[in-house]
């Protein structure tokens, strides 16, 4: 009986040190730090920084180069004065990332445009001298546009830490700019 | 030698400045091309590569002793991974499992990183070519917890841009064009993604795995790259591959 048991015990054993054996063989990293440090804030309301929605040439430059380009690595012209192609973090040289916001929005000489968000065309005309929107609504809506719509599927642009006010301030006054006709 | 020759050539074509880095949708040419390569899909040569490990181990017979299958019935035990393995003691997709089997023959196992894993994972699946995805996500509490942290993972908004799985591949925005590219439905029957990776790249001139294309999804919407093999990326995988529950698995697939 003794006997017995003991030889149960054994294979009991011995098959759950197999089952432990396979799992160490197996790798599976565990994700949940990476994901913490990369988590998203919430929604965040801003009011627009003094002086933000500029006829300055070289600002409304600056934020159209961010509309249309995707990172420093990527864009084939060079920025405008004033806007890096590179910037250093922690130590390392990394593209600077722009807005990108072309990959979703059509708007004035848009190369290439996606049709996620609304065409932005005439955006000066239509929807700020029509008074339909303010300069407020669309530096938040760029800023964090979940606060307008918390479903939304446009990018967090402020809220995540990528753009600085300055930098938002200069992608609105590009939005809501009057354009050359195309 | 022609393999050879054509690969170079695909990697030339999809270097071209203008086609890689803008990232256009498919030309007529590249549309062409894609009909050739469905014939002849270059990705067919890691494919076999992976059926020389298989063969090294003890072949079909062996996995499916080991998976505790009749060896007839392992097509359709394929088909239906993601899934819980009691010896292993976790949810596990095919790499994985194959790291578990290469250990229980006494070999070290490949990386799931490396390219020999991805021959090796891509041919095992194979096995289950013209078979329908049946995973089961209701198995076991174990699936039924992974489909539920997949689920939130898809969902997850995160990264540089506050982007989430879902904001590009949700029923609201799938078939728009972001940028030139058509935002896919994941759960398509033309799509269906779970069930053709690993798939050949025609802009990347590469193979990869479907964890392996969720990571460039990632990279390119600057969410944090989540590791392969990670549970958190595991049940992604299980809540994608039941998005293409029934649909016939077709390795290796060939996309743009
Ligand atoms: C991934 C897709 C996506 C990207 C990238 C994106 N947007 Fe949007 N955008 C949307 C969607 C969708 C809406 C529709 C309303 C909403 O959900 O907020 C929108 C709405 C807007 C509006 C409000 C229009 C109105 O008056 O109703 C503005 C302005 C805007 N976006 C500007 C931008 C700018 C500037 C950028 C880049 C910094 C950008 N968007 C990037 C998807 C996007
Ligand atoms: C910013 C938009 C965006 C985000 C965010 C995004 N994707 Fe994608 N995804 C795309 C586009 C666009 C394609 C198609 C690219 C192409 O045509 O080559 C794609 C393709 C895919 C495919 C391949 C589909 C096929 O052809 O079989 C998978 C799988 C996938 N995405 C999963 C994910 C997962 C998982 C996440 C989240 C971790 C994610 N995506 C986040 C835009 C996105």
């Amino acid at each position: 009986m003794k006997i017995i048991s003991l030889t149960l015990s054994t294979l009991l054993l011995s098959s759950f040190a197999i089952a432990k054996d396979l799992k160490s063989a197996v790798e599976s990293p565990d994700a949940t730090k990476i994901l913490q440090k990369d988590r998203l804030p919430p929604p965040k309301k801003y009011s627009m920084p003094k002086n933000c929605i500029t006829n300055d040439k070289l600002a409304i430059e600056r934020g159209k180069y961010m509309f249309h380009n995707l990172n420093g690595k990527k864009a084939k012209t060079p920025p405008p004065p004033g806007l890096p192609k590179y910037i250093v973090i922690k130590g390392k040289k990394v593209p600077k990332q722009y807005g990108n916001c072309v990959a979703c929005h059509n708007i004035e000489g848009a190369v290439g445009p996606g049709n996620i968000g609304p065409d932005l065309h005439n955006y000066k005309k239509y929807f700020i001298d029509s008074g339909v929107r303010d300069y407020h609504f669309v530096y938040q809506k760029i800023a964090d546009a979940r606060v307008d719509n918390p479903k939304t599927h446009m990018t967090i642009n402020l809220t995540t830490g990528l753009f600085t006010p300055k930098e938002i301030c200069e992608i609105t006054s590009y939005v809501v700019s009057q354009k050359e006709k195309k | 030698m022609k393999k050879l020759l054509s690969l170079a050539l695909i990697g030339a074509l999809f270097s071209a400045p203008g086609l890689a880095q803008e990232k256009l949708s498919m030309t007529k040419a590249d549309r062409a091309m894609y009909e050739e390569m469905k014939e002849n899909n270059p990705a067919d040569i890691f494919v076999e590569e992976g059926a020389e490990y298989l063969d090294e181990l003890g072949g079909e017979e062996t996995l499916a002793k080991f998976l505790g299958v009749k060896e007839e019935e392992l097509p359709k035990y394929i088909a239906g991974f993601p899934r819980y393995i009691d010896k292993i003691t976790m949810v596990v997709a095919i790499d994985q499992m194959l790291q578990a089997f290469m250990y229980d023959r006494g070999k070290k196992p490949f990386k799931l990183k490396s390219t020999k894993m991805d021959a090796f994972s891509a041919y095992v699946k194979s096995l289950a070519n013209g078979e329908k995805i049946n995973i089961d996500v209701n198995a076991n509490e174990h699936m039924k917890k992974a489909y539920k942290l997949g689920k939130e993972m898809f969902e997850l908004r995160r990264g540089k841009r506050g982007l989430s799985c879902y904001s590009c591949h949700s029923p609201d925005v799938v078939g728009l064009r972001l940028r030139m590219q058509i935002l896919p439905d994941l759960g398509d029957p033309k799509v269906k993604a779970a069930a053709t990776w690993p798939a050949y790249r025609m802009t990347k001139g590469k193979m990869f795995t479907l964890q392996k294309r969720f990571q460039q999804c990632m990279k390119n919407a600057l969410l944090a790259k989540i590791p392969l093999g990670s549970p958190q990326m595991v049940a992604l995988e299980v809540y994608i591959t039941d998005m293409a529950k029934g649909q016939e698995i077709e390795i290796p697939g060939l996309k743009r």
